[in-house]
Formats: C-alpha cells, sequence, structure tokens
C-alpha cells in the first residue's frame, strides 16, 4: 500500500497581509460592492496555499456570479423580510403594544433562510473547488437541509445541549453523503454515539452555568454569578475541545468511493494557543498602529496650530471625512490583522494535519460535469452567513 | 530561457482523471513541450495560456488553458528562472465565463433585480404602510409612539444616561398648555395631544405616532415671538393628523431590513444603514410636508393667529442656515430646497378677521424658561 499523502499549507502572513488590505480598502471605497471580488481572490489565494499531496486547490468561483447570486437573493429576501417586517410591526403594536415580539419574530422568520443559505454556499464553494484538476461537487438538497437542520436545533434546545452531537452528526451526515469528488461519492460511516462522550465537558460547563444563572434567578442573591467567571472560560475550552474532537471523528470516519481514507488530528492546546496569541498580537498590532497614527495626527495639528491655521474654521465636512476614515480604517485593520494572526494561522494547523489514506485508490475516478446553479451562494451572501473563508 | 542542460519536470493533470502524469517540461519558441516517460509529447502554445491568478505560493505557479479547459499544469516550487519566464509570457487571469453572453446577460440581469427591489422598496412598502398606517388601532399607535419617543430621547443623549431630558418646569408647561389648547381645540384627534420639549439645543421639531409632538428647546430659543412657535406647533398637528409619523414608522420598519440586506455588513454596515435610511425618510417626508404646512396654516386662521407667522419663522432658520452644522440633515423643518415657496405660501394665507396674541409676554417668557 501507498503511504498516506500529508497536506502542505504554504500561505504567507506578509503575502496575506498586503493582499487582504487591498481588497479590503476597495470594498470599503467601493461601499461594499467590491465584496464579491474580495471573497473570491481571497479565497483563491487561500485555496491554493492548501496542498494535499503537493498539489493546490483551486478556487474556481466567478465574482460576477456571486453578484448575480447576491441580486437574485435580494430581490426575493426585499419581498420577504419588507413586507414580513412591515406586518410583524403592525401586529405587535395593534394587538401586543410593543415591538419586542415583532424583533424576535423577525429574527425567527430568517432562519430557515439562514440554513437554505449555508447549503447554498457550500454547494457553490465545492462546485467552484478543484484539485488535481478535478470538481467537487455537492447535491441539490437546501430545503431538506434547512428543516432537517431547524429539528434538531428544536431537539438540541428542548434537552438543553443533550442531543447536540445527534444533530452534529447528522447534519454532517447529510452534507457529507452528498458531497463528490469527481466520480467519487464521499460517505459519513461512524455513530452519532461516538461524540457523546467528547461533548460530556462542554454540556457540564453549560448546565452549570445555566444552574447558577438560575440560582441566582430564584434566590435573587446574585452571588452565585460569580461563578460564572469560572465556568464560562472552561465553557469556551469545553466547546473548542469537542468542535475539534467531533471535526476528528467524523474526519476518520468519512470513505471517498471505494476506499479512500481521511485523517486530520488537530490539538486542542495548538488551537486555543493561536486563537489568544493571535487575538493578542492583533490588540497589540491595531493598537501601535493607531497609537501612531494618533501620534501623527497631533504631531501635524501641534505644526498646524503654531502654524497658525484656525481648526475651528474648517468646514465640518473635514472632520465628518476624518471621523470616517478612522472609523473604517480601524474596522479595515481590525479584519485584516485577525485573518493574518488568527484565521490564517488556525486554518493552516488544520491543514498541516490532514493526510489522505489510500490514496492510489484514486486512479478509477473520473471527472465531473460543471455544476451550472443559479444563485452561486448569493442567499449566504445576503443574510451574511457564507463559509468562514 | 532554460537551457537543454536543465530539465524541470512538471505534474500535468489532464482534467479527466485524479492521476499525476510527470512530463519533462522544454520551452520551444512560443510553445510549451511537455514530454511524457512514454507516449506522446503534449504541446501548448503560450499564447492559448493563462496563469490562476491570486495564488499564495511565491516562485511555483499554476498554468491552465485559456479557454477556461480543465487541464492543469503545476510548475513546482524551486524551478525559478523558468517560472519567472512563464509569469513573463502568461498572464494571470480566471477562467472566462462559460455560458455564452453571460455578462451582457448579467447586465439585464441586474438591471431587472434592482428594479423590482426599487419598487418593492419606493411603491410596496410606502404604499402597505400608508394602508397599515389607517387601520392601526389608536392604543396601538399609541404604543408605537411610545416606543419611538424613547428610542429619539436615548439617540440625541450625548451624556449616555438614561434619554434627553424632558423640559418641565411649572409656569412653562402651563404656558405651553394654554397655547396647545388654543389649538387643538379646533381638531379633533382620536387620542389626546401630547406635547413635549426636549432639553437640546437643535432647531427643530416633529410629529411622532400617537399624538406625540416634540419641541426642541433650541426652537424656542430660536423663535422670534410666541405665534413662530405656535405655528410649528400647528404644523406638526397637520402630521398628527394626517399620521404621517406612524406611516413613517412602518415604513421604515420594512425598509430597513431591506436596506441591511443590500449594503451588508461591509465595514460595520449600520453607519451606511443609517444614512440610507435618513435619506429615505426625507424623501417620505418631502410630500407630505406641504400638507402639514396646509394643515398649520388653516389651523392658525381658525385659532385666530397670524398664519404667515410660520413663514417668518422659515425666514429666520432661512438666513441662520448657512451657520448651522450638518444636524440640519435630520431636521426635516429646514432641509427642504421648496423653503421659499413654503415661506410664500404661508405669507400668502389670508389673516383671520380677528387676531389675539398666543401668549401674554410673562406666558412667552416663562415659556422660554421652561428647560431651566
Ligand atoms: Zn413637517
Amino acid at each position: 500500500m501507498a503511504a498516506a499523502l500529508g497536506t502542505d499549507f504554504i500561505g504567507r502572513k506578509g503575502a496575506l497581509f498586503g493582499l487582504a488590505l487591498r481588497l479590503s480598502i476597495l470594498t470599503v471605497v467601493t461601499l461594499g460592492f467590491y465584496r464579491f471580488w474580495m471573497k473570491t481572490r481571497l479565497r483563491r489565494w487561500y485555496w491554493s496555499a492548501i496542498r494535499p499531496g503537493g498539489h493546490p486547490l483551486e478556487y474556481t468561483g466567478d465574482p460576477l456570479e456571486k453578484l448575480l447570486g447576491f441580486l437574485i437573493a435580494v430581490v426575493f429576501l426585499s419581498f420577504y423580510i419588507g413586507v414580513f417586517n412591515l406586518i410583524l410591526m403592525f401586529f405587535s403594536f395593534s394587538y401586543l403594544g410593543d415591538n419586542f415580539v415583532a424583533y424576535a419574530a423577525s429574527f425567527v422568520i430568517v432562519i430557515p433562510f439562514i440554513f437554505f443559505a449555508q447549503y447554498r454556499a457550500r454547494r457553490y464553494m465545492l462546485a467552484r473547488t478543484r484539485w488535481r484538476g478535478i470538481r467537487f461537487g455537492l447535491e441539490p438538497g437546501a430545503w431538506g437541509y434547512a428543516w432537517r437542520a431547524m429539528v434538531y436545533w428544536a431537539l438540541t434546545i428542548v434537552t438543553l445541549g443533550a442531543l447536540w452531537p445527534l444533530m452534529t452528526f447528522r447534519l454532517e451526515k447529510f452534507r457529507t453523503d452528498r458531497t463528490w469528488f469527481g466520480s467519487a461519492r464521499l460517505h459519513q460511516g461512524g455513530r452519532w454515539t461516538a461524540l457523546i462522550l467528547p461533548a460530556l465537558p462542554a454540556l457540564l460547563c453549560l448546565w452549570g452555568t445555566l444552574g447558577l444563572g438560575l440560582v441566582a434567578a430564584v434566590t435573587e442573591d446574585p452571588t452565585p454569578v460569580l461563578g460564572l467567571v469560572l465556568t464560562l472560560p472552561l465553557l469556551g475550552i469545553a466547546w473548542v475541545h469537542y468542535r475539534l474532537r467531533a471535526l476528528r471523528y467524523l474526519t476518520e470516519t468519512k470513505r471517498l468511493g471505494e476506499d479512500v481514507g481521511l485523517t486530520l488530528h488537530p490539538r486542542l492546546g495548538r488551537v486555543l494557543a493561536i486563537t489568544v496569541f493571535g487575538h493578542l498580537l492583533v490588540g497589540l498590532f491595531l493598537g501601535l498602529l493607531l497609537g501612531g497614527v494618533g501620534i501623527a495626527v497631533g504631531i501635524l495639528l501641534g505644526i498646524g496650530a503654531a502654524g497658525g491655521v484656525d481648526f475651528e474654521a474648517l468646514p465640518p465636512w473635514v472632520f465628518v471625512v476624518a471621523g470616517m476614515v478612522a472609523y473604517f480604517g480601524g474596522f479595515i485593520l481590525w479584519d485584516v490583522l485577525r485573518q493574518v494572526f488568527v484565521r490564517m494561522p488556525l486554518l493552516a494547523h488544520y491543514v498541516a494535519t490532514l493526510e489522505i489514506d489510500n490514496a492510489h485508490a484514486l486512479a478509477p475516478l473520473a471527472q465531473r460535469e460543471r455544476d451550472d446553479f443559479a444563485d452561486a451562494g448569493g442567499f449566504a451572501e445576503a443574510l451574511d452567513v457564507g463559509a468562514a473563508l | 530561457m532554460i537551457g537543454p542542460d536543465a530539465p524541470v519536470f512538471v505534474d500535468y493533470f489532464d482534467g479527466r482523471s485524479a492521476v499525476p502524469r510527470r512530463m519533462e517540461l522544454t520551452i520551444d519558441g512560443t510553445r510549451l513541450l511537455l514530454i511524457p516517460a512514454e507516449g506522446s509529447t503534449i504541446v501548448w502554445p503560450l499564447d492559448r495560456m493563462r496563469r490562476l491568478p491570486d495564488q499564495a505560493g511565491s516562485d511555483g505557479l499554476t498554468l491552465a488553458p485559456a479557454d477556461g479547459g480543465p487541464a492543469r499544469l503545476y510548475i513546482p516550487d524551486g524551478a525559478a528562472d523558468l517560472a519567472d519566464a512563464l509569469r513573463a509570457a502568461i498572464p494571470a487571469r480566471a477562467a472566462p465565463p462559460p455560458i455564452p453572453n453571460f455578462r451582457a446577460r448579467l447586465v439585464g440581469l441586474s438591471a431587472a433585480a434592482l428594479t423590482s427591489v426599487a419598487l418593492i422598496l419606493f411603491v410596496l412598502v410606502p404604499l402597505m404602510a400608508d394602508q397599515l398606517a389607517t387601520l392601526l388601532p389608536p392604543e396601538g399607535e399609541a404604543a408605537l409612539g411610545d416606543a419611538t419617543l424613547e428610542q429619539i430621547r436615548s439617540a440625541l443623549d450625548e451624556s449616555g444616561r438614561d434619554g434627553l431630558d424632558f423640559c418641565t418646569a411649572a409656569p412653562g408647561r402651563a404656558a405651553l398648555g394654554r397655547m396647545t389648547d388654543r389649538l387643538a381645540k379646533h381638531t379633533e384627534f382620536p387620542f389626546p395631544l401630547k406635547v413635549h420639549v426636549l432639553d437640546h439645543e437643535m432647531v427643530n421639531a416633529f410629529a411622532l405616532p400617537g399624538g406625540h409632538v416634540v419641541l426642541f428647546r433650541g426652537l424656542i430659543d430660536a423663535a422670534n415671538d410666541p405665534d413662530e412657535v405656535a405655528a410649528v406647533l400647528a404644523h406638526e398637528m397637520g402630521h398628527v393628523a394626517g399620521r404621517d409619523a406612524t406611516r413613517g414608522a412602518l415604513r421604515s420598519a420594512g425598509s430597513i431590513g431591506i436596506l441591511g440586506l443590500i449594503f451588508g455588513d461591509f465595514a460595520g454596515g449600520t453607519v451606511a444603514l443609517f444614512l440610507a435610511n435618513q435619506l429615505i425618510e426625507a424623501q417620505y417626508s418631502q410630500a407630505t410636508e406641504e400638507r402639514a404646512d396646509a394643515y398649520g396654516i388653516a389651523l392658525m386662521q381658525k385659532a385666530g393667529l397670524p398664519p404667515e407667522a410660520l413663514g417668518r419663522f422659515f425666514e429666520t432658520l432661512r438666513q441662520q442656515e448657512g451657520a448651522r452644522d450638518e444636524r440640519s440633515l435630520l431636521d426635516h423643518l429646514s432641509s427642504h430646497p421648496a423653503l421659499l415657496d413654503r415661506i410664500e405660501a404661508a405669507g400668502r394665507a389670508a389673516r383671520p378677521a380677528q387676531v389675539s396674541p398666543v401668549l401674554n409676554s410673562s406666558d412667552w417668557q416663562a415659556l422660554r424658561a421652561i428647560c431651566r
């Protein structure tokens, strides 16, 4: 048997920083219009950095397809959201005298679309991803996914999270069993019960947190809330632990075609370290950059004042523009730095632990047809629930 | 270029199978020659190839047919000279769209989509809001007004406390009550009129759903006499009678979600969202302002007050306009290009036979001191 194929991640922080910064500025300058190009180009870059067996992935998504899909989704959702919100507001005030219910209901009516959009976005993403020149694909099934997701979420909420592993497994199986690489279908094996043990720490932390809140509410004594200082960070860590263990299990139990297997073994310590130190670095760089700009502006103002410039006499739009530049500049930098110091290192870690077993069994596999579907993940774009990258 | 003594081996994928084929690559003039260990040589003309754009690797590169075909050629890292030569000869670009006339169709579909959204935003939602506003029961409208008043108080409060203060000095309230009664006698609203003064220097006033009218301290300070304040109050009562604020609130409930969709979440989005909604709001109110003016003028006439006071007040505003700050964007009393027409219309209105002052001078002083 051939040895397993490892995966390299060859992206560098400096290159990503330059690309992401340029694209973000263009996006803001064009009032968000460029974001379809930004997302496409960033994904091309990320995909090309991921190299299973030394051959890069390729993203062939088209920004114009994305724009078109977005427009189609906006027409549909404009009608739905505009008309629905109006009617909700009307009934909420007519019969309840408040708008809280309207806000809650207007969120609830969007939920099925969020799941629908997530599935469509995944379908577009896979249909526009290639490795070794061969296309991936996801069969249609967004509405089937949306109602299943709603049912499993309801079960999870009703059981206070106890059925979370069931939801994780079933939804992943739904997606995986419809995923193709070329002519080979992916299959999700394993059982959902295998995820119960990995979920236990997170569930205990969740129940502990809820219990503390309940005790505080019943006794009207806020002291138990202090316990949250302990349970909330633990819940965060236990949650990441569950996500990683579930990912690992669900990857190991996947099969491509007859007998190509996958393994992924991201480490909890590494993921936590990247998340924590990455955000610290983001804060540090942002502080240094903004502090530097602030000092420079201060010096310029000082020079101007010494030179007799009367800042009071400047038209107000100067301050409005300066404020906008500072606001968007800070926001862009935050997002770009987070890509560089958190998202990319996390992705690099995950990717570096991916192996393809029995890769020689890929040999009989053939190309699949191009999936020309209409909305190009536009619903995800409109509802802003696109995949993480 | 690469000499014969420096063979480079590349991985070639034919786009039909996932099995890599090792090829020896040489450049022959304007063609790439791919020579397999066995089998026939593949020839790729350089001018019919493209490089994949936005690639993460610094020296390796991926080549593909320019026509969008699925074959791929991976030039490995380490063959820097060859990669540089290919970079110079072959442009980086995405595959052409596989659908014929894709861009023309895109333009057509985009225009259709934008028209539909505009129709929803500017026709359907306002139409529905107008209809629903007439169906809203008075209690519902009062609740909507209470909620909006609280939102406005906290939005304008710059100190971050529990909202802008109401001005409640007793003599001032009594004077304001007399002014309100004089006008309200001639109206029939389904709910009691509630006139508030908010402690803010903005020269503005507005009506909210459910019979709330808000005057800002800045407006009372800017007025030259009580008749001008009464004229503004009468104008706002015109908005109350027309249920303009209710329609506006329902419209923005429908339109704010749509605008959120269009602008997405680029850089926090909320600022653009807010400004865009303000623009739409301003457009909503333009058509209704003249109706409110007419109502206010008629009301002044019925109450035995000089209707041209509204015109006088607008004139004062117009003279101050240059000195005022960007807040006028939010200021529906002064932001309309048709202000001169409105001044003129108020000036043309007939004075009633008997005019008596709306407040005596001590009441006027009390009203000016209502925030102290
Ligand atoms: Zn008005």
